[in-house]
């Protein structure tokens, strides 16, 4: 009994294969359709990631830096220190030598790196980081104390990027809306594609089903090929997607590396974690299962 | 094996079938005729619940066919083979994939599907054509493959809707032989035609649908039972597959 089941289900696969060959061109196109669909989601959703990424290695939120000057004397620095953790807004203080600073920036821009490293003095200040306390950011005390830190001897500038991280945010999650609304539209276009072009298949097999319908072999027996084949090419369309767009992704990754274009290099810091790369073909392949569910339903397989 | 009483179908109101009564017995040969549009296509689409009765009831094997839940329908096809006219074979697919996807679906295995293919289209005399594709048979040869894939199965009715009509007397003979030797086998023949010379010295059973009535009637015998198509059909030598 086990072995015609396995039988049955290999004839269910036989069948799906040889449904998508014989209507291979039908095929491609479903395929390239949610391929491309999937690929322009998942450039949304590469562009969110990349400047998600900035965001959090530009500056912590809570984080305030101040800029000392060049001449800055050890009584000054510490001066600023000691009025920091008085204030009971500031968790911890720490200092960043120039030499820190310079590595860092290395670290986090990199194709930045060999331009900074190639002037005559640091670019970088010596600076000291307050890490704010949690509530902080709320304080009304806030403002008057980055006013108070801004008017020390010893310090240059004061900087609370706080309110340009926001903006920043804002415009990431702006992009994942975007990136979600043009994603469901194009995934529906990829499902009723798919669910075209099984339905034609199922016109190209009519002859056949209505033989195995008047044979007596169970609905999901007839079914079963076309539901294969529309989530076989979703799945093949949402894995090309996913590679195609790793190789866009290295290859300006190379134009970047090749021309030292500072603008992009600035943008471009990683690909897309495995779970949302994982997302994308489970996106393709849902919309494949979508599609053939569609186009099985009891009329279109009377039609 | 076959039971209707009383009945009746119409279609757009119009009454295509007049409470229809006949019983038919397991191993029983008979025919079905009347003129083109007398309802006897109709009336075998009733049988294997293609169409539903408007009245009446209809029992095959036992089972309500007019009652029965359309998951049922699968259940009741398979104890059946179906033959029509136009042959309905897959032109895409060779004789054997024609004869054998049935067993495929079914879940029958490679090996025991290739064998029973190979047995059933010996009996029609078509297993040196495994390869062919319909569109390089006869239309005698084509029959012979729809017979096969109705019989692969092993039914116990077969259910034949003008198996002749497309084909010259000298094909139509020797389809009508093939019908006559599964007869003798044992499985049951309902078989409709409207051709009175395949009927005519058959000594069958025959049903006359007349606007829409059915007509009971005996065609006496003429020639001897094909003694050599029944060897033919009969068990499989060692070493075939």
């Amino acid at each position: 009994m086990s072995g015609r089941r396995t039988s049955a289900l290999t004839a269910l696969l036989d069948e799906a294969a040889q449904g998508l060959w014989r209507a291979r061109r039908m095929t491609v196109v479903s395929v390239l359709q949610i391929a491309v669909s999937v690929f322009l989601v998942g450039v949304f959703f590469l562009t969110a990631e990349n400047l998600r990424g900035i965001v959090e290695t530009v500056k912590d939120e809570t984080a305030v830096t101040v800029f000392l000057k060049a001449a800055a004397s050890e009584e000054e620095k510490a001066e600023i220190e000691r009025l920091a953790m008085e204030s009971r807004l500031v968790a911890r203080s720490r200092r960043v030598s120039t030499q820190e600073a310079g590595a860092r920036f290395a670290a986090t821009w990199q194709s930045l790196a060999r331009a900074s490293s190639s002037l005559a003095s640091s670019p970088f200040p010596e600076t000291i980081e307050l890490d704010l306390l949690p509530d902080a950011t709320r304080s009304e005390a806030l403002p008057g104390f980055l006013s108070l830190l801004a008017a020390r001897k010893g310090a240059d500038d004061v900087q609370f990027d706080v309110d340009w991280i926001r903006r920043l945010r804002g415009a990431v999650a702006l992009i994942a809306v975007w990136g979600g609304a043009v994603g469901f539209f194009l995934a529906l276009g990829a499902v009723f594609t798919i669910a075209n072009v099984v339905r034609l298949t199922i016109l190209l097999h009519r002859d056949e089903i209505d033989i195995l319908r008047l044979v007596g072999a169970p609905e999901y027996l007839i079914r079963g090929p076309f539901l294969i084949g529309g989530l076989a090419q979703g799945f093949l369309g949402g894995t090309l997607a996913v590679g195609v767009l790793y190789l866009a992704f290295r290859g300006v990754l190379r134009y970047v590396s090749a021309t030292h274009n500072v603008l992009i290099g600035a943008f471009i810091v990683r690909f897309l974690p495995p779970s949302a790369c994982a997302l994308l073909v489970v996106g393709g392949l849902l919309a494949g299962v979508i599609g053939g569910s569609i186009a099985v339903r009891k009329k279109h397989l009377q039609a | 094996m076959i039971e209707l009483y009383h009945v009746q179908k119409d279609f757009r109101g119009k009454r295509v079938l007049r409470d229809v009564s006949f019983q038919m017995s397991r191993g029983d040969f008979v025919f079905l005729t009347g003129p083109s549009g007398a309802g006897k296509t109709t009336l075998l689409k009733l049988l294997f619940r293609a169409e539903q009765p408007s009245d009446g009831q209809i029992l095959v094997n036992g089972m309500n066919v007019g009652a029965m839940p359309p998951s049922r329908i699968p259940e009741l096809r398979r104890t059946m083979g179906i033959v029509f006219q136009d042959y309905k074979l897959l032109p895409t697919r060779t004789v054997f994939e024609n004869v054998s996807f049935v067993l495929k679906f079914l879940g029958v295995p490679t090996q025991e599907r290739k064998r029973r293919a190979y047995q059933t289209l010996r009996m029609v005399e078509l297993h040196h054509r495994l390869s062919a594709f319909p569109e390089e048979l006869s239309g005698g040869e084509q029959q012979r493959v729809a017979l096969a894939r109705a019989l692969i199965n092993e039914p116990e009715l077969l259910i034949a809707d003008e198996p002749t009509g497309n084909l010259d007397r000298r094909l139509a003979e020797e389809v009508m032989k093939l019908f006559t030797a599964i007869n003798v086998r044992g499985t049951t023949v309902l078989l409709a035609t409207h051709d009175q010379d395949l009927i005519r010295g058959s000594g069958r059973r025959c049903l006359t649908l007349d606007r829409g009535r059915v007509l009971e009637g005996l065609v006496e015998p003429s020639a001897p039972p094909p003694a050599a198509l029944l060897e033919r059909g009969g068990p499989l030598a060692e070493g075939e597959p």
